[in-house]
């Protein structure tokens, strides 16, 4: 039932953003790919879930669950995947040049 | 249907692509960038004639009727901002072979460039919600290039930031939609409003509304959100802050004219009330922030959020004068800041440094930068006759109309106080004794295209009365969805 | 009209060029030409059968902003002072200013001021008032920071900038009220609407505004801080400036609006208070001041304090005298600064306590000097105009009407005593000026140079005013019909009624008893002048409003500095944490206050043991990623997140979804692992347990209120959803049967251009951040 969906991903939403604010880099994208799924889970269930079969026209279906919201599901999945991919490089080359992974100590208030 | 309103969207895209592959001749690439930019400009020309002729273009893509298809939509408004980035962006091109660096340009600049005028265009010109989100992605991966490759410590560090809290907010779009869909059925913008209205925005799409007002401040850079911003624009190089400053905020504040005065205006006791205090703060803090500092690129890059904040205010306000007013001043600023963002630029580039502290003199031998700087300063304080203040003349018109004074006084204090942040600048830097700066640096590639902005500041301000009969129409069209409604669904 | 107003700033654009040409000569000649015409153009038009007239030209009808001149005997007035003036000042600076100055940049900034002084006098719509008034702060600013390496030089513009243009925002907020409440921008049509005006309950608001602006820029108490700063301008420009007419430009504000305010109590309260407090504090610091030029400036505050109390009187009599002193002033006060500059010049120095004495070089540098300053100090002598308008003065302030308003009231009783106060220092500064400079100890030898007369070059237009002084004493009446009562009428709102007559004497009237007061007790104490020193320094000492100024200018820096570092500190988790309580908050807020809580029990999807074996899984495995030991665990805890989300997709009918999903896990994970093998192991995370409660407050309120929306959202269905239409075309229209991959690819093919487009950005953008710094490497 969509509630339990609801909850779910509002759980993936809270242990995503305690994660965003953590210290630690691998923690900091860990949470944000939580918080995706927790997006993408809500996508979903906003259209409704188990209404009819599959969206795939065949012979004698007439119900079929929402389309819309799958294929927008995908497209973000697609640009998650892109974002992901790159904030981990960054995250690579920031840890690599500043030596350290602490977001704490990257503040950089130094050059005011 | 016309295909000219998706030209602006296409032209940078193929740019882009283009420009990916042929990165490794730079002379060339320089000249490519240079010719798509002004196959830009001329596209944007016709489609604001096109515009001015025949009213409001609607592209429906692959011929799926609205609202089921993605629409381009091109009104006055978004033709207007086309127009503007059209010049931004050749200004920014022909700056950008002397300012950017070889190593950049070989780096795909010009493509990530093109790439994020594509992402801009397209948000300016979609009519679909879901559509906007995925321009957005679009105009932010290009700047996530434009910030990191061949970034140093400092600039990698306030990218990660800049990356994060972007990504949040996108997400939070992405589901804000999705939960407006659960409510109203649909992903176009008209039909959206068609729906919202037939409900009158009752229940949970205020909630919803507000929800997708913070996605957008953020981008906006609206208080309380805009912490990502000053730092992130004032390291890059000269170029990508002016890109940056100009039109990044800009589709932030853009998507909330659009949102908040076609779909979610059942409720304006609520929201655009809001609207007024969160403007208040912003110019309140922007200015703080921007006379906290000493590094110039920093002060500019404050100077953003007072702007955004006058923005915001005319939409608060929501009359005709006010509204007029905004739009008015969004045009007034993206020129501006671009201008300004390369004076600085030159201005530490000559100097070595970006610290005001360590400068002086500088009029000496570099005159014309001086000017420029001085003539740009009062523009964005507001001094008549350019356009700041008629911007600001007409958001405060509309204020003093709609009796909110409280407003219109922070909005005056704070011109004052714009002022004094830029003259700073001025006094500190160029005037005074000169310091030693080694040998004297050309800044033959930053000149030409600071001249050209601030001669269409000029002109716009001068020549206002121009203008007058557009922003009028565009601000009736903002008062009236149907127009927008039935330009689209046609029903 | 507007001819000769542009005319100036014509000139300034051509300026830098013919000086170069012609290298030879002094620019000033070059440019002298210009305000000679305008003078000799208005001049024509004195006369007692003078019209007013009126010029409109268009500029931005649709905001009502227009070029509209009207020029009445008010403006008149004034455009031969700032003309015939302007003409005077160009003239001296010729022999004043050397050729080794860059003098093109001067005198552009002095002709652009000359336009946009000329233009505020003109205008009657009030934005272009506004504007031309902004332009005479921006040239005052130049002209003041014109010796730019000079450290003073600089604060004294900035402080001037700063000060006037805070002045002229609130004008413009004041502008701005009375256009609304009269529904006209010409000023004019505003004096026509003055009792709609007067009516409204924003007078007050209003009021404040406008007074604000004038009150700066004509340098009234508290506001006067900027003009003895802005002495750091060359001598030209203290002269023509920042004594005979930017600064009257407040004074001219309040004359053309007095049709519109006098009637309003507290405007004549206000106006006459502040314009007294103004002509007693200055020429009361007048009289401390060892600076030549700064004696002058703190006497032009306090003049102008006087002229402002007679407008602010508001009685027929109080605003002729006021337009007859606008008038002396100028002359007297312009001729002080250019015998200065003389002496400056020639001495070396304008310090009094190395002055003295030089009436045996400068004979008549001294002779001028004599004239200007006892019509200044108001000696009732007949051939000084100073003291006609000092009587006149004297006159109105005792004949004030009783009101109705007991604050007003008192006010009246008290100013003819505080007038009196004010003209006895007036008196002590000008003799202490006249004799300490011209008299008394002969100190060259501490001068770094032997003082000589000054080049007659230098004198002619001193000596032109001087001339003016005197004829006007002598022929007071000349001026009167012709000039002063037009002027004074456009003042009133009334017809010119021609009745004053000026005369030397007028026996034993109040008045003149006050004149003789001020003479015998200034005298006084002009000749005790050495045993007061110590009082006058007493005050105002630390209460100073420099020091106010610069208080707040330092506040200002650090009040920013440190707001903005308390909350930019650089940590993106604060960042995030603002973020996410200003969105959990304002939704939170929005959500209960309008009836957004609404939950349907109805129409609810089906519950399968497999659906919640599978979110249970998920739940324990995302709150584990909370407490993973290492980079390897939590990654593959993430994995299972994805792959349970996956699952879901599956069971909820979403194949190509699942399809997806699993295929992008699988190398997220990959590269989540490639990343992170180089990076730092996990550490057991070191928050303090405030930092846990507060991460932990506010993920799980975001957290519940994504739930609690989504689930409103969801009950809240209001509208059939799109997606039936492309069930029904995807066949027909789309050619396809998997209604997901048509949408997809056709119907909202768009949206999967950018996709891909993003995903292509963000590989370039990889592969340019590895390449660029292999690049590095390699070098």
């Amino acid at each position: 039932m969509e509630f339990i969906i609801c909850i779910l991903a509002g759980i993936l939403f809270a242990t995503g953003i305690y994660n965003i604010l953590q210290k630690q880099m691998l923690r900091i994208i860990l949470g944000t790919g939580l918080i995706s799924h927790g997006a993408h889970l809500f996508i979903l269930t906003m259209g409704k879930l188990k209404r009819g079969q599959p969206p795939i026209l065949t012979e004698g279906v007439s119900r079929y669950t929402d389309p819309l919201p799958q294929a927008l599901i995908l497209t973000s999945i697609v640009i998650s995947f892109g974002i992901t991919s790159l904030i981990l490089v960054l995250s690579f080359r920031t840890a690599k040049e500043n030596q350290t992974d602490n977001m704490d100590q990257l503040r950089g208030t130094e050059h005011e | 249907m016309s295909n000219l309103a998706v030209l602006p969207i296409i032209i940078p895209l193929v740019a882009g692509i283009v420009l990916a592959f042929t990165h490794k001749k730079i002379k060339l690439s320089r000249g490519i960038a240079k010719c798509f930019s002004l196959l830009y400009l001329a596209a944007a020309g016709f489609l604001n004639w096109q515009v001015h002729q025949s009213g409001t273009l609607v592209l429906e893509t692959g011929g799926w009727k609205a609202p089921y298809g993605i629409i381009m939509v091109a009104d006055q408004l978004s033709a207007l901002l086309i127009m503007t980035t059209a010049v931004i962006v050749a200004a920014c091109v022909f700056a950008a072979a002397s300012v950017v660096g070889e190593r950049m340009e070989y780096h795909y600049f010009y493509a990530f460039f093109y790439f994020l005028i594509t992402g801009v265009s397209g948000a300016f010109l979609t009519g679909d919600l879901f559509n906007l989100f995925v321009f957005f992605e679009v105009l932010l991966m290009a700047s996530y290039a434009l910030i990191t490759v061949g970034a140093g410590k400092v600039q990698l560090r306030e990218a990660m930031k800049y990356m994060l809290i972007n990504l949040f907010s996108s997400v939070l779009f992405v589901t804000a939609i999705s939960f407006l869909y659960a409510v109203v059925g649909t992903v176009n913008m008209a039909q959206i409003a068609e729906r919202v209205q037939d409900v009158q925005q009752k229940g949970i799409l205020t909630t919803i509304a507000v929800l997708l007002f913070f996605v957008f401040a953020t981008k906006a850079a609206l208080f309380p959100l805009y912490y990502w911003m000053p730092k992130s624009y004032a390291v890059p190089n000269p170029v990508v802050s002016a890109i940056f400053g100009a039109l990044l905020t800009k589709v932030g504040i853009y998507s909330i004219l659009r949102v908040f005065s076609l779909i979610f205006v059942y409720r304006t006791d609520l929201t655009h009330d809001a609207f007024l205090w969160i403007a208040g703060l912003s110019m309140i803090f922007g200015i703080a922030g921007a006379l906290s500092t000493s590094n110039v690129k920093l002060i500019i890059a404050y100077n953003i959020i007072p702007a955004i904040g006058f923005i915001l205010l005319g939409i608060g306000v929501f009359n005709q004068s006010s509204l007029s007013g905004s739009v008015y001043y969004l045009i007034h600023d993206m020129f501006i800041k671009t201008a300004l963002f390369l004076i600085v630029g030159a201005l530490a580039y000559a100097a070595g440094t970006s610290n005001l502290k360590k400068m002086g003199g500088l009029i000496h031998d570099y005159p014309v930068l001086g000017w420029l700087m001085f003539i740009a300063g009062f523009v964005l304080a507001g001094i008549p006759p350019f356009s700041g203040f008629i911007g600001k003349f007409m958001l405060l018109r509309g204020a003093f109309e709609n009796g909110d004074f409280a407003i219109a006084i922070i909005g005056l204090l704070t011109s004052l106080l714009i002022l004094y942040s830029v003259i700073r600048i001025f006094i500190n830097g160029f005037w005074g004794e000169a310091k030693d700066y080694g040998e004297r640096k050309s800044l033959k590639g930053y000149i030409g295209p600071i001249s050209v902005l601030l001669a269409c500041s000029v002109v716009l301000g001068v020549g206002a009365e121009w203008f007058m009969p557009a922003l009028d129409s565009i601000s009736n069209q903002l008062l009236d969805p149907e127009i927008y409604i039935k330009s689209v669904l046609k029903e | 009209m507007f001819y000769a107003i542009i005319l100036p700033v014509l000139l300034a654009v051509l300026v830098p060029f013919l000086a170069k040409l012609k290298a030879r000569i002094h620019t000033g000649i070059l440019v002298l030409w210009a305000p000679l015409l305008i003078f000799i153009y208005f001049a024509r038009k004195i006369g007692k059968q003078f019209q007013p007239s009126d010029q409109h030209i268009s500029w931005i009808p649709s905001l009502g902003i227009n070029l509209d001149f009207h020029l009445d005997g008010l403006s008149l007035l004034f455009v031969l002072l700032i003309s015939g003036i302007g003409t005077l000042v160009v003239l001296y600076s010729i022999f004043y200013l050397s050729r080794s100055e860059q003098l093109g940049h001067f005198y552009v900034y002095l002709l652009m001021f000359m336009t946009a002084m000329l233009g505020v006098v003109l205008s009657d719509n009030v934005f272009v008032l506004y504007t031309f008034w902004e332009l005479t702060s921006i040239s005052s600013f130049l002209l003041i920071g014109y010796w730019h390496h000079n450290e003073r030089s600089r604060y004294g513009a900035l402080k001037s900038m700063l000060i006037t243009v805070f002045g002229g925002l609130s004008m413009l907020g004041g502008l701005l009220m009375l256009t609304v409440l009269s529904g006209t921008a010409s000023i004019q049509g505003m004096i026509a609407k003055a009792d709609v005006i007067l009516a409204s309950p924003y007078m007050p608001l209003v009021l404040v505004f406008i007074l604000l602006g004038a009150f700066t820029k004509s340098a009234q108490f508290p506001f006067h801080i900027w003009l003895p700063d802005a002495m750091e301008a060359p001598t030209p420009v203290s002269s023509y400036l920042h004594s005979a007419t930017m600064v009257k430009a407040g004074i001219y504000l309040i004359a053309r609006f007095s049709p519109v305010f006098s009637q309003y109590d507290w405007f004549v309260i206000t106006v006459s208070v502040v314009g007294t407090i103004t002509l007693c504090w200055g020429s009361y610091m007048a009289v401390r001041q060892t600076d030549l030029k700064t004696i002058l400036a703190f006497s032009t505050i306090s003049q102008l304090g006087m002229i402002m109390a007679m407008l602010g009187f508001g009685t027929k009599l109080a605003v002729f005298a006021a337009v007859f002193h606008i008038l002396n002033h100028a002359t007297f006060k312009g001729s002080l600064f250019m015998i200065t500059g003389a002496v400056d010049h020639e001495a070396g120095t304008r310090d009094m306590r190395k002055l003295g004495g030089l009436v045996a070089f400068m004979p008549f540098t001294a002779a001028l000097a004599l004239f200007g300053t006892f019509a200044m100090a108001g000696i009732p002598l007949p051939f000084l105009n100073g003291f006609y308008s000092k009587e006149l003065f004297f006159d109105s302030v005792i004949h004030l009407e009783n009101s109705s308003n007991a604050i007003l009231n008192t006010v009246v009783m008290l100013l003819p005593y505080a007038v009196v106060a004010g003209s006895i220092f007036t008196f002590v500064y000008s003799m202490y000026y006249f004799f300490g400079v011209f008299f008394g100890k002969n100190k060259t030898d501490a001068l770094s140079k032997t003082p000589h007369e000054a080049p007659l070059g230098m004198l002619i237009a001193p000596f032109i005013l001087v001339a003016g002084i005197i004829l006007i004493g002598l022929f007071p009446n000349s001026v009167n019909g012709s000039l002063l009562e037009h002027a004074a009428a456009a003042v009133l709102g009334t017809a010119p009624s021609h009745n004053i007559d000026i005369h030397f004497w007028h026996n034993f009237s109040q008045a003149f008893i006050m004149t003789m007061i001020v003479a015998v007790a200034g005298t006084i104490l002009a000749a005790t002048r050495a045993r007061w020193t110590d009082v006058y320094q007493l005050l105002p000492g630390r209460l100073s409003f420099n020091r106010v100024y610069d208080w707040l200018l330092e506040r200002l820096q650090i009040v920013s500095r440190r707001v903005t570092h308390i909350y930019m500190t650089g940590s993106v988790r604060h960042y995030m944490l603002i973020i996410l309580g200003a969105t959990l908050l304002g939704t939170f807020l929005v959500m209960f206050t309008t009836g957004g809580v609404h939950i349907r029990f109805n129409d609810l999807a089906p519950v399968s043991l497999l659906e919640v074996i599978i979110v249970v899984m998920m739940v324990i495995a995302a709150v584990a990623t909370l407490f993973a030991k290492n980079n390897l665990t939590a990654i593959l805890i993430l994995g299972v997140v994805g792959f349970g989300t996956a699952m879901l997709f599956v069971i909820y009918r979403a194949p190509d979804l699942a399809l997806t999903q699993l295929v992008i896990e699988t190398i997220t994970v990959a590269i989540f692992l490639l990343t992170f093998y180089h990076l730092p192991k996990l550490r057991k995370r070191e928050d303090t347990k405030r930092e846990k409660t507060i991460n932990l407050i506010i993920s799980v309120g975001f957290g519940a209120m994504m739930t609690l929306v989504g689930i409103f959202s969801f009950s809240s269905e209001s509208f059939a959803k799109i997606s039936d239409y492309f069930i029904e075309t995807s066949h027909s229209i789309g050619g396809g049967n998997n209604i997901v991959n048509v949408i997809l690819v056709d119907m909202r093919g768009f949206d999967t251009l950018f996709e891909i487009t993003v995903l292509g950005i963000a590989a370039l953008a990889v592969f340019a951040l590895i390449k660029f710094n292999r690049d590095k490497g390699a070098r």
